[in-house]
């Protein structure tokens, strides 16, 4: 342990006396939605068999992008669930907001100092973590992009198809109010890649039929308030809405109350994004019609799945898609489970 | 009239040494804890890491160190920044050459901070709510001069630059060394370093005395932006990327390693060895709490105690 801290110390010392820090991009940027080089969650056991033997002492660092969203929380216990499995110590940090770049920097660079043999970072902005990502490859240390932001030189990607959310609320929409009719998105952050594919996936999909008219598709920067603010203009404007599709959960039910507050809730169906409990419980009451679950945990384990293969030396491809679903009240009780084992049967069915 | 100013500004620096020497003894008990705690912590590379983050807020810090000590407030440095960053980065990504666009970048720091000290100086609004203004209005700039997007392919030129290193030491902790050398100079040698604390110290009494009051506080504002500017610099180096939400809650950081380090709010107070010792205890908190695998809202916990018992040391040291 000691000779190995010295040697990495030297080979440190040194390699920062020499630094001139070239940065050769030998990937092109990643597009994790339409990038070729793929597999699907599922294929992982079966293509490349068994998890290989893990070494006594394996350590993996989770970057997290903030840990006052539950989304987050709980992909970091998928982390800590499997790890656990294979005895694997998980260090899961945060930065103390989703707006400390530097702090979320700092962060993953102390860990690659540390000697952390693999990272799973969801860096905040398809930026701020790519110093460490530099200094990580230097290192020879798996750098593994987990969901949403996407470091365009990253090796490895585990997230879902963010078009794939947008494009099954329209698909349900084709399939279930067969007369049409007008309907709107609420969007996330501008120039948010999630945010974007989301929202194209939903909005080229319905315009596949021509019963459907896209009237409005306005950003609400991820804030319920903001949401519930363009969903009531919107719902003025358009009293003959059928439905809205939101980015995500928080905002959905901040249109949720919008549509309520306007007495629709009748004629007006609603979808979120993320499958957070709040969704679920509404979904229940009857409110919230619909979002696309993209099982944190499970997501979680997928992706410590994932580290642990690359830290065992396999050779993945890189982008890893993680399972997603429709939740309306038809299947809800299918998946609201907490067991992750009868959830991996559901979605493998 | 210049032998009251000396000896004013004598009594100033002797109180100055006794306040640092608190807070270098707060940084070396924050050392010794994590040490203690963690084997990495007191390595070299740990140490030259803690550093090299702590230097973009040091940077920062000192600007936000003279402002303070000028008895104002500099809100809008992390929105200076983002503007700063992505006009340099677009640009250095439209083919200008680095040093062009660099000073381009330090000139938009410049002439922020202009705007910022011509609005208080001369039109007499608050520096709180000037900067508070400033710090939408440039983030609506850069947010529009980008349409929200970040800007990409920075030239390697420019990112081997700052990701370099002379000697072992990376070059954004030289910058900010050379950046605390020639402020120390400023403030300790300079006639302008008299004025700051004039101004800050007794406004009235600087004015009767004959110290340009209103050109003095244009300049501190002025020297603000330039060096968030030139934290801004470092920071698209490292990301390789410039993002007009770049800056989020600088100013509060800036801010929290100057008080740490012992200027105070009323103007008058301050140092440069204080506040850089002041970014680094925030840096080192942020690194020692990564290593020790302790949650973030804990470390704000620790940030939040540390500033509060900076000042009630400074309340004893300083007597008043």
């Amino acid at each position: 342990m000691f000779a190995q801290l010295k040697k990495k110390l030297v080979f440190t010392a040194i390699a920062a006396t020499f630094s001139t820090c070239a940065f050769a991009a030998d990937l092109p940027p990643l597009n994790s939605d339409t990038e070729k080089d793929r597999i699907d969650w599922t294929q992982l056991e079966a293509k490349y068999g068994p998890i290989p033997e893990v070494k006594e002492g394996i350590r993996i660092g989770g970057v997290s992008k903030t840990l006052t969203n539950e989304y987050w929380r709980t992909l970091g216990e998928g982390y800590k669930s499997f790890a656990d499995k294979y005895k694997v110590f998980v260090s899961y940090l945060a930065a103390a907001n989703e707006e400390d770049q530097i702090g979320q920097l700092s962060i993953a660079e102390t860990m690659i100092t540390e000697g952390y043999d693999a990272l799973l970072a969801s860096p905040q902005t398809d930026a701020n973590l790519q110093a460490a990502f530099d200094s990580a490859k230097a290192k020879g240390i798996p750098f593994i992009n987990v969901n949403d932001a996407v470091l365009p030189v990253t090796e490895y990607y585990v997230g879902v198809v963010q078009k794939d959310n947008g494009v099954r609320v329209a698909k349900w929409f084709i399939e279930n109010v067969p007369n049409g009719g007008k309907v709107a998105v609420i969007e996330g952050q501008p120039g948010v890649y999630a945010a974007k594919q989301r929202t194209e996936g939903f909005s080229e999909t319905i315009a596949t039929s021509d019963k459907f008219e896209l009237v409005a598709s306005v950003p609400a920067n991820w804030s319920r308030e903001q949401a519930y603010n363009a969903a009531t203009n919107i719902l003025q404007r358009y009293p003959d809405l059928v439905g809205f599709y939101v980015n995500n959960d928080g905002m959905a039910l901040g249109v949720v109350e919008a549509v309520k507050a306007a007495n629709k809730l009748d004629k007006c169906y609603v979808f979120g994004t993320d499958g957070i409990s709040d969704a679920y419980n509404s979904i229940r009451q009857g409110e919230l019609t619909g979002t696309v679950d993209s099982f944190p945990l499970l997501t979680g384990e997928v992706a410590m799945e994932v580290a642990l293969r690359v830290v065992g030396g396999q050779d993945l491809p890189r982008v890893v898609s993680t399972p997603q679903a429709l939740i309306t009240k038809d299947n809800i009780e299918k998946y609201s489970t907490k067991d992750v084992e009868a959830l991996r049967k559901a979605l493998t069915e | 009239m210049s032998d009251t100013k000396n000896e004013l500004k004598q009594a100033f620096s002797l109180k100055f040494n006794i306040r640092d020497a608190g807070t270098l003894i707060g940084l070396i008990i924050i050392f010794i804890v994590f040490s203690l705690l963690s084997p990495v912590f007191f390595t070299a590379p740990n140490l030259i890491n803690i550093m090299q983050q702590s230097a973009i807020n040091a940077i920062v810090a000192l600007g936000m160190t003279l402002v303070i000590i000028s008895a104002g407030i500099d809100l809008s440095v992390g929105p200076v920044a983002a503007l700063a960053a992505v006009v340099c980065a677009s640009l250095m990504v439209a083919g200008v050459s680095v040093p062009l666009a660099v000073i381009a970048a330090l000139l938009v720091g410049a002439l922020y901070g202009l705007f910022n000290g011509v609005l208080i100086a001369y039109a007499g609004l608050q520096p709180f709510i000037v900067t508070l203004g400033s710090l939408s209005l440039c983030r609506a700039i850069a947010l529009i001069y980008t349409g929200g997007n970040p800007i990409f392919g920075i030239p390697s030129s420019f990112r081997s630059f700052i990701n370099g290193s002379v000697l072992g030491i990376p070059c954004p902790i030289i910058i900010a060394a050379v950046v605390a050398i020639v402020l120390y100079i400023i403030l300790t040698k300079t006639p302008l370093g008299e004025y700051i604390f004039a101004v800050g110290g007794n406004e009235e009494a600087a004015r009767v005395c004959g110290v340009p009051v209103a050109k003095t506080k244009i300049a501190v504002y002025v020297i603000s932006g330039v060096l968030a500017a030139i934290a801004a610099l470092i920071l698209v180096g490292r990301l390789g990327a410039a993002e007009p939400t770049l800056g989020n809650l600088w100013e509060m950081n800036a801010i929290a390693a100057a008080a740490i380090g012992g200027a105070s709010l009323m103007g008058g107070k301050g140092s440069v060895f204080g506040t850089i010792l002041g970014a680094i205890i925030l840096g080192s908190l942020t690194n020692g709490f990564t290593l020790l695998n302790i949650q973030s809202f804990y470390q704000l916990l620790a940030t939040g105690i540390i500033i509060i018992v900076a000042m009630l040391v400074d309340r004893a040291t300083r007597g008043k």
